[in-house]
Parts: C-alpha cells; sequence; structure tokens
C-alpha cells in the first residue's frame, strides 16, 4: 500500500515536471523566434535566372549586356559584366538594380516622377526631385523591381544594350519575368 | 610528337607574326563572361559536395570585376573578400594560399601585405596563361576554410582554362 502510494506521489511530480519542462521550452521557444526577424530575400537561383532571362532577351540584337541583380537590402547579389564593356558599366548597372529596389519601380517610372516638373493627379508640383541626390541611385532607364507580396525584394539593372535605356529595361523586365511564376 | 609540338610552335610564332605586322598596338587576351560564368559554375558545383554557399569573384586581367556573387545566406564580409582574394591573386601571379605563406612576419616578403586591398588569405587562384596573367577567381564562404575556398577557386580557375583548350583545338 505504502509502495502504491510514493510510487503514485512520484508518478505525479513526474507529470508536473515534464509539463513545467516542457512550458518552459515552449516559452524559450517563442522567446527564440521573438528575437530574429524572418526577411524575404531573392535567392542566388533566382538572381541567377533572372540575369540570364534578361542576357537571353539583349542577345536578340546581339547586345553584351552587363546585368546587375541586388538584394531586398540593395547589396549585389549578382553581377555580369558584358564583354568589351567598361567598368564604369558595372557601377551603372548595379545602381539602376539598386535605384528599382528602394523606390520599387522602374526607373524609367521614377525618371517622370523625380523630375524637375513633375506633377501629381490634381497638377500640382511633386518636387521629387532631391531623390536623385541619394547615393547609389542613378537617372537612367533599365533598372526594375523585384516584387513577392508587394514586398521588394530585390532589383535588376542592365546597361550596355545596343538600344539605349528602352532596350535596357526591356532586358532587365525579361529577366523578371523569367520568375514570374515564384512571383505570384 | 616533338615535331608536332615544333610544327605546332612554328604555326603559332608565325601567327603572332602576321598579327604583329598587321596591326601596330598592342593585345592582350583577359576573360570573356562566359569564362566568368563557367567557373562560377564550376565553384557551384564544388560548394554543392560540401553544402556550403559560397561567395564568388571573378576578375580580368586588368582587376575589374567581371562576375560578383554572393551566396545565400552569406556573411557580411564574404563578397568583398572574394574580391580581394581575386585581387592579390592576380597582382601576385600566385594563389593567395601561397603567397600568404610566401609572405610572413618577419620574411624578406612580408612588406607585400602591405598592398592596398591585398589580402593573405587562401581562396584566390590567378588564371595564367603561359607566364601571363589573364584574371583570377576568388571564392570565400566554403566549409572547407582556406583550404576549401583555394579547393572551390581552383575548380573555377581550371574550368576557365578548360574553355580555353577548347578553343586552341578548334584553332
Amino acid at each position: 500500500m505504502q509502495r502504491m502510494i510514493t510510487a503514485l506521489v512520484l508518478g505525479v511530480t513526474g507529470i508536473f515536471v515534464v509539463s513545467a519542462g516542457f512550458a518552459l521550452g515552449q516559452q524559450m521557444l517563442k522567446q527564440y523566434t521573438l528575437q530574429t526577424l524572418a526577411e524575404n530575400d531573392i535567392s542566388v537561383d533566382q538572381a541567377l535566372t533572372v540575369a540570364q532571362g534578361a542576357i537571353n532577351e539583349c542577345k536578340k540584337d546581339n547586345s553584351a549586356i552587363t546585368v546587375a541583380v541586388v538584394d531586398h537590402e540593395g547589396s549585389v547579389r549578382f553581377i555580369v559584366r558584358g564583354d568589351g564593356a567598361t567598368p564604369e558599366m558595372v557601377d551603372a548597372a548595379r545602381r539602376k538594380a539598386y535605384t528599382a529596389r528602394t523606390f520599387r519601380q522602374a526607373t524609367s517610372a521614377w525618371l517622370e516622377r523625380t523630375a524637375l516638373d513633375a506633377v501629381d493627379d490634381k497638377g500640382k508640383r511633386i518636387d521629387l526631385y532631391g531623390q536623385r541626390l541619394l547615393d547609389n541611385t542613378i537617372a537612367e532607364k533599365g533598372g526594375v523591381p523585384v516584387i513577392w507580396h508587394g514586398d521588394a525584394i530585390g532589383g535588376v539593372g542592365v546597361s550596355g544594350s545596343k538600344g539605349g535605356g528602352e532596350a535596357d529595361e526591356a532586358c532587365a523586365k525579361a529577366g523578371v519575368n523569367a520568375i514570374a511564376d515564384q512571383l505570384f | 610528337m616533338s615535331r608536332m609540338s615544333l610544327m605546332l610552335n612554328a604555326a603559332v610564332a608565325a601567327g603572332l607574326l602576321v598579327a604583329a605586322g598587321g596591326a601596330a598596338q598592342a593585345q592582350s587576351s583577359t576573360i570573356t563572361s562566359e569564362q566568368a560564368m563557367a567557373a562560377m559554375r564550376a565553384v557551384q558545383a564544388y560548394a554543392k559536395n560540401d553544402g556550403s554557399n559560397p561567395s564568388i569573384a571573378v576578375i580580368d586581367r586588368d582587376g575589374n570585376i567581371v562576375l560578383e556573387l554572393r551566396g545565400d545566406n552569406a556573411a557580411p564580409h564574404n563578397i568583398g573578400l572574394a574580391e580581394r582574394k581575386a585581387f592579390t591573386a592576380n597582382k601576385f601571379k600566385m594563389k593567395t594560399i601561397e603567397w600568404r605563406d610566401a609572405t610572413k612576419a618577419g620574411t624578406p616578403r612580408a612588406d607585400e601585405r602591405n598592398t592596398p586591398n591585398a589580402i593573405p588569405l587562401g581562396g584566390g587562384v590567378p588564371v595564367m596563361l603561359g607566364s601571363d596573367v589573364i584574371g583570377a577567381v576568388g571564392v570565400s564562404g566554403t566549409r572547407g576554410g582556406q583550404e576549401g575556398d583555394t579547393a572551390g577557386a581552383q575548380a573555377g580557375a581550371d574550368a576557365i582554362m578548360k574553355t580555353l583548350k577548347r578553343l586552341e583545338a578548334r584553332n
């Protein structure tokens, strides 16, 4: 009888200890999840697919382009310089990608918005020209953002195509389209 | 065999003479974007074996970037370091792991470590055409430390060399 009671007490205590431990573990896990911030970012695979898509599009008129893909913070994820391109082209492509990423729009649209005479819907001057003075931006066409669930997870910039800024942008767009199935 | 190679040498020399006679400008070789991509894929194939996501830089003979890739979940220093390793290998015409050992503190060459942008860490491998550097590959962030980074970069440099050999065969 005494032994049974001891076993019962031990068993109940055991259950308490285990459940308390479990609760503590859960609490710690919760705290751990709260301490880190998960951010969405363009992956290496995606960056390479985007770049290849842009290169293929621009190959149609034999343009050897320079392509840059930046991540959600605007840092370089991937760059490849076209044959015969100058080192300045690399920086131009990077800055196009950065500008598109940070302002979440194609640099062509951003160019219009930041023009000295740009106006809003009601015809009022918006005067965003100052954005062009920010570091790492560039007032040139050829940059397109990579948007996933309304979140700019990256940007792509193209320079050096034979057709100039408009063709640069078309190739950059073709690059983003290469991962369109992942950007639902 | 030796006659074959003699003939080959003669043909190459004749080709060089023709090129030199036909054009007054200086010419040099460098690596193409396609070769840089081939190097990147070789480094990635190497990295797949050790389960890492290294950052990669390929530079041309002038030390300018041809290709840069920042691996998934890379540490902030990785990409810049890959570039510096490639630069160092290009500049000193040797693997950076060997240059590191050749420039240890107290040795006659120790001062070379003061070269701006050079880095005494393994992971940079030059791409040589004879005694000419035509580019370099730098890798940072494999699992094998400096030896692993060196092996990865070597795989990249080898991939470029392979395309050169294929070109030679075609000519």
